[in-house]
């Protein structure tokens, strides 16, 4: 009864949203294989006249773009891709691994405080710019500025919220007695933990690794105001192409946005039925 | 790594090890499980934390030395800037109408979808996914692509050119009000599909029978939505806006790349006027206690959003 | 003869194009201030009848009438046909007196009157007290109350309940039982219960329809349904324990007609004394628990053994096995034999049913019938 079917008025309604959600998307992908030379036409060319990939092999080879008269980007995008691989993997595994024995330490053995978690959250609400300024300094005093080190140190903390809460709601959904069962059978606490919960929360498990990898992948501020030469990530090479470069290398730059999108956009696929659990700390279950 | 200042700390951030009345078989264990995120919490939040606030009490800035040798100056950055800043001011009073019009226009948009999905049609699975799509997108990029689309000569101008001839087409980031639509827009566009999703789960969860009597005693499909629907949503609803108010609060890398805060400071976050005041102008006592300040704020407002709703939110949904 | 209240004549109810057949061509007429319950296990049809009546679903064909007309077609809400939910469905965000007076408000009733209609109904269920605490806080009858009253404040001409008791503790629902005779006495509504509780239809209705795999196979008057049952599934469903049936065929042996089943043979009646020869064909044979007397080994009809014996207040349930056949026999508590012991059963003839094994109707053969 409360499943009609759609109307026209509300098809046409949603076949617009659908556009407006999409075009954006499309946009970026357009530029990314456009040639220099529809660029920065006026008025904007909507499909490339000549699909490329040269803005791709740019980013890893700065003079490739040459061969279309363009002066090239100053700087290969190869360290950024890296940094942001080294930095996001490393970060989640460490960030999930601690939150795995935080979430079932507090489901299984907490007192049901409701004090920790408020403090999180609190700590979520603090703006990333004002815990950026202490990090400087205190980075700078032991020498972890422009490190991978201390931008993973960071990233594991800043998650940690995440990946604790969610993978607590995962462990939340078992029943103990599971693992009751376990220890009757001789298996000490943590060989239980082990042998039984993790394996049982192993869908969720790959879902908050992929939920913190988003978030990792996607940080930009703390890379900001902590990297200068050593350590470089997507999201502060494209603010660097648009800053130095602005209006003139719309396609090489749009490579790169494609770059950082794609993998995101496919994870976020993979554990879309988990999305809106991770966004509200495990809240709201699908 | 296991220094002194760290035992107090944690001890003052999770009750429960210290609340270690009515202990259960495996507390010692539990507690050791969560030593390890106990530690990270505390060396990279809780510490970094009371430095700034520490800071946030004297003049220092980077040029002056080190920080222990920084004048105290008691609550003078808090009086300034509560008091004689108007960019502050400014700052905070345009992150909350950002903040007000975008999460409304995202709830309005992100429930009609929801509604829309509650019908029946053919690739109903597919289109979900594809209205999810911006809010997997990074927001550095989200702020790239927009930034793409309001240029001048941008796709925008030429659709709003082709539908109402060219006095229609604006410079977007030339004047205050359109910067800030163009902020707005982006955001909104970035994060209704969180709000769609939220509530299309809720919706789903509402239970039938009430809607089924609601109808047999005589309600219009109108009339069952607003009175019998919506209100068993509130939780769900509350939940979307206080995750959504947490980090709008914190706006920053799509405006960042939209409009780093121009013209002038008219899209100026309360962000955005933090890093300027930090990475660009080296005030950092002045930026942490403007930070301390928003935390405050900030948390006053969504405890109280969150009053009603605190234990389906904190306990994940027991 | 006076117009049914509410009329279903041949009502079918297909689903997935025809493949599921839920509601498989029903009759059924209910009188004004009737009380009628329709009884089934679950997944018998009588919840899609429900929803048809109700007008949540559409009947694939056939035709429902209320006072003599057509409502197929009429919207839910339209019908002036309430319906109580068996897990209730009070909505929960409103006070109790916004669920009693969501009915009229929807149908923009002024102010003044709803106020009226709310506090009869609330005094009527004895909820004046209760009217402005919130419906979360209420227990299972005060919710069932409250269900009830928003329903009865739109004052419809026949009320549906979905399984009223089965939400209740033992103790409510007799408050629940009582309270219900009496609202139905007072108000004089007619008023069909579904539910799969024969204790619940027995004590509630004034006749009941047994339904099962979408057909009603009796309609009866609940005070002689449990001693005539038409159809072999109802004798099996009603009664605790239900009636005995044990299958076999008869026979002509000598000059008597014998019931041969594979564990007994019973004779019947002199060959002269019938009418007609019933045939070979295949016979259910029925006979109540209660009608069944032990006496010691070789003086009865039938041997067997007693294989459990299950006290139960003032009379003990028996199974008696007879050559792999288990038939339950109700004795006095007194005289219950112990587990293990041989006993002779005898069925007097006057107690025996005959349900045809091709129809399952009940069939008279004896010549006395009954």
């Amino acid at each position: 009864m409360l499943t009609k079917r759609l109307s026209l008025v509300q098809a046409v309604l949603m076949a617009m949203a659908l556009v407006v959600v999409l075009f954006p998307v499309f946009w970026i992908l357009m530029t990314a294989i456009k040639p220099p030379t529809d660029w920065n036409a006026s008025p904007a060319i909507w499909f490339p006249s000549q699909p490329t990939l040269i803005n791709f092999k740019t980013l890893f080879d700065p003079a490739a773009i040459r061969e279309y008269g363009v002066g090239g980007v100053s700087q290969a995008a190869t360290d950024a891709v890296f940094g942001s691989i080294l930095a996001s993997v490393t970060a989640t595994a460490i960030s999930v691994a601690i939150g795995l024995f935080s979430a079932i330490g507090i489901s299984r053995y907490g007192n049901g405080s409701k004090s920790t978690p408020l403090v999180i959250l609190s700590g979520r609400m603090f703006p990333p710019a004002a815990i950026a300024v202490p990090f400087v300094i205190m980075f700078s005093t032991i020498g972890l500025i422009d490190s991978f080190t201390g931008l993973i140190a960071i990233y594991v903390a800043v998650t940690l919220p995440f990946s604790t809460w969610m993978i607590k709601s995962f462990v939340d959904d078992l029943p103990r007695e599971i693992e009751e069962a376990a220890m009757m059978d001789g298996r000490s606490r943590i060989g239980a933990h082990l042998t039984v919960t993790i394996p049982l929360i192993k869908g969720g498990l790959f879902a908050t690794t992929m939920f913190v990898f988003i978030l990792n992948w996607s940080e930009f501020m703390f890379a900001l105001v902590l990297s200068y030469t050593n350590v470089s990530t997507i999201p502060v090479q494209l603010a660097k192409y648009v800053t130095a470069t602005a209006g003139t290398l719309y396609g090489v730059q749009a490579a790169l946005a494609v770059l950082a999108m794609v993998p995101l956009v496919i994870v976020g696929y993979l554990i879309q039925s988990h999305l809106a659990r991770g966004m509200t700390f495990g809240a709201i279950k699908q | 790594m296991n220094h002194s200042p760290s035992s107090d700390i944690s001890a003052a951030t999770s009750p429960q090890a210290q609340a270690a009345t009515g202990r259960r078989p495996g507390t010692g264990i539990g507690k050791a499980m969560t030593i390890p995120g106990q530690v990270v919490s505390v060396l990279v939040l809780v510490l970094p934390l009371l430095v700034a606030l520490y800071m946030s009490f004297t003049d220092w800035s980077p040029t002056r030395g080190s920080l222990f040798d920084a004048s105290f100056v008691g609550f003078e950055n808090y009086s300034e800037l509560l008091v004689y800043d108007t960019r502050f001011l400014y700052a905070v009073l345009r992150t909350a109408l950002i903040s007000i019009i975008c999460l409304s226009l995202e709830f309005a948009f992100g429930l009609g979808l929801a509604v829309l999905f509650m019908r029946e049609f053919r690739g109903k699975s597919l289109l979900f996914s594809a209205f999810l799509t911006p809010m997997m997108i990074l927001p550095v990029v989200v702020g790239y692509i927009f930034w793409m689309l309001f240029q001048s000569n941008g796709p925008i101008n030429q659709i709003l050119e082709f539908l109402f001839g060219a006095q229609a087409c604006v410079e977007w980031f030339r004047s205050a009000p359109f910067a800030v639509t163009a902020v707005i827009i982006t955001e909104v566009w970035h994060w209704t599909p969180l709000f769609f999703l939220i509530l299309l789960s809720g919706l789903n969860s509402v239970p039938e029978n009430p809607v089924r009597a609601a109808v047999i005693l005589g309600a219009s499909p109108r009339q069952v939505f607003w009175r019998v629907v919506l209100p068993m949503l509130k939780p769900v609803i509350i939940v979307a806006f206080v995750i959504r108010s947490m980090e709008i609060i914190k706006l920053f890398d799509e405006v960042f790349m939209l409009t780093r805060g121009g013209p002038g400071s008219s899209t100026e976050t309360i962000s955005l006027y933090i890093y300027k005041l930090a990475f660009n102008d080296f005030q950092l006592a002045y930026g942490a206690a403007a930070a301390f300040i928003v935390l405050i704020g900030s948390l006053v407002l969504v405890h109280m959003l969150l009053a009603p709703v605190r234990d389906q939110l904190l306990d994940g949904g027991r | 003869m006076t117009q049914p209240k509410l009329e279903l004549v041949n009502l079918v109810k297909e689903y997935e194009n025809g493949d599921v057949v839920a509601v498989d061509g029903i009759n059924l007429a209910v009188e004004a201030g009737e009380t009628i319950a329709l009884l089934g296990s679950s997944g018998c049809g009588k919840s899609t009848t429900l929803n048809m009546v109700v007008g949540l679903e559409q009947p694939t064909t056939g035709d429902i009438r209320i006072d003599g007309r057509s409502v197929v077609g009429v919207p839910a809400g339209k019908r002036n046909v309430g319906l109580v939910f068996q897990d209730y469905a009070v909505f929960t965000s409103m006070s109790v007196r916004r669920n009693l007076a969501f009915g009229l408000e929807v149908r923009k009733t002024p102010k003044a009157e709803i106020a009226r209609a709310v506090d009869e109904v609330a005094e009527l269920l004895g909820m004046q007290d209760k009217l402005d605490a919130s419906a979360r806080e209420l227990g299972g009858s005060e919710l069932q109350r409250v269900a009830i009253g928003r329903t009865l404040v739109t004052r419809p001409s026949i009320l549906l309940l979905d399984e009223p008791l089965s939400n209740l503790e033992t103790a409510a629902r007799h408050a629940m039982r009582q309270e219900l005779r009496r609202l139905q006495r007072e108000i004089g509504l007619t008023i069909i219960y579904v539910t799969h509780d024969q204790v619940e239809a027995l004590s509630l209705a004034d006749r009941i329809a047994v339904m099962n795999a979408g057909h009603i196979l009796q309609v009866e008057q609940t005070s002689r349904i449990c001693e005539r049952p038409e159809h072999v599934y109802v004798a099996g469903f009603l009664g605790s324990p239900p009636m005995n049936l044990v299958s076999g065929k008869l026979a002509a042996r000598k000059d008597a007609l014998v019931f041969r089943s594979t564990a007994f043979d019973l004779p019947l009646c002199a060959l002269a004394d019938l009418q007609a020869y019933p045939g070979e064909q295949t016979f259910s044979l029925g006979i109540k628990p209660e009608r069944i007397a032990l006496t010691n080994p070789g003086k009865g009809m039938i041997s067997g053994t007693v294989t459990l014996a299950e006290p139960r207040g003032h009379e003990s349930v028996l199974s008696v096995t007879v050559r792999g056949e288990e038939l339950k026999v109700v004795v006095p508590v007194e005289s219950q034999p112990a587990e293990g012991t041989a006993v002779d059963l005898i069925l007097p003839p006057d107690a025996l049913a005959f349900f045809d094994g091709e129809t399952n109707k009940r069939t008279d053969i004896l010549p006395e019938g009954r």
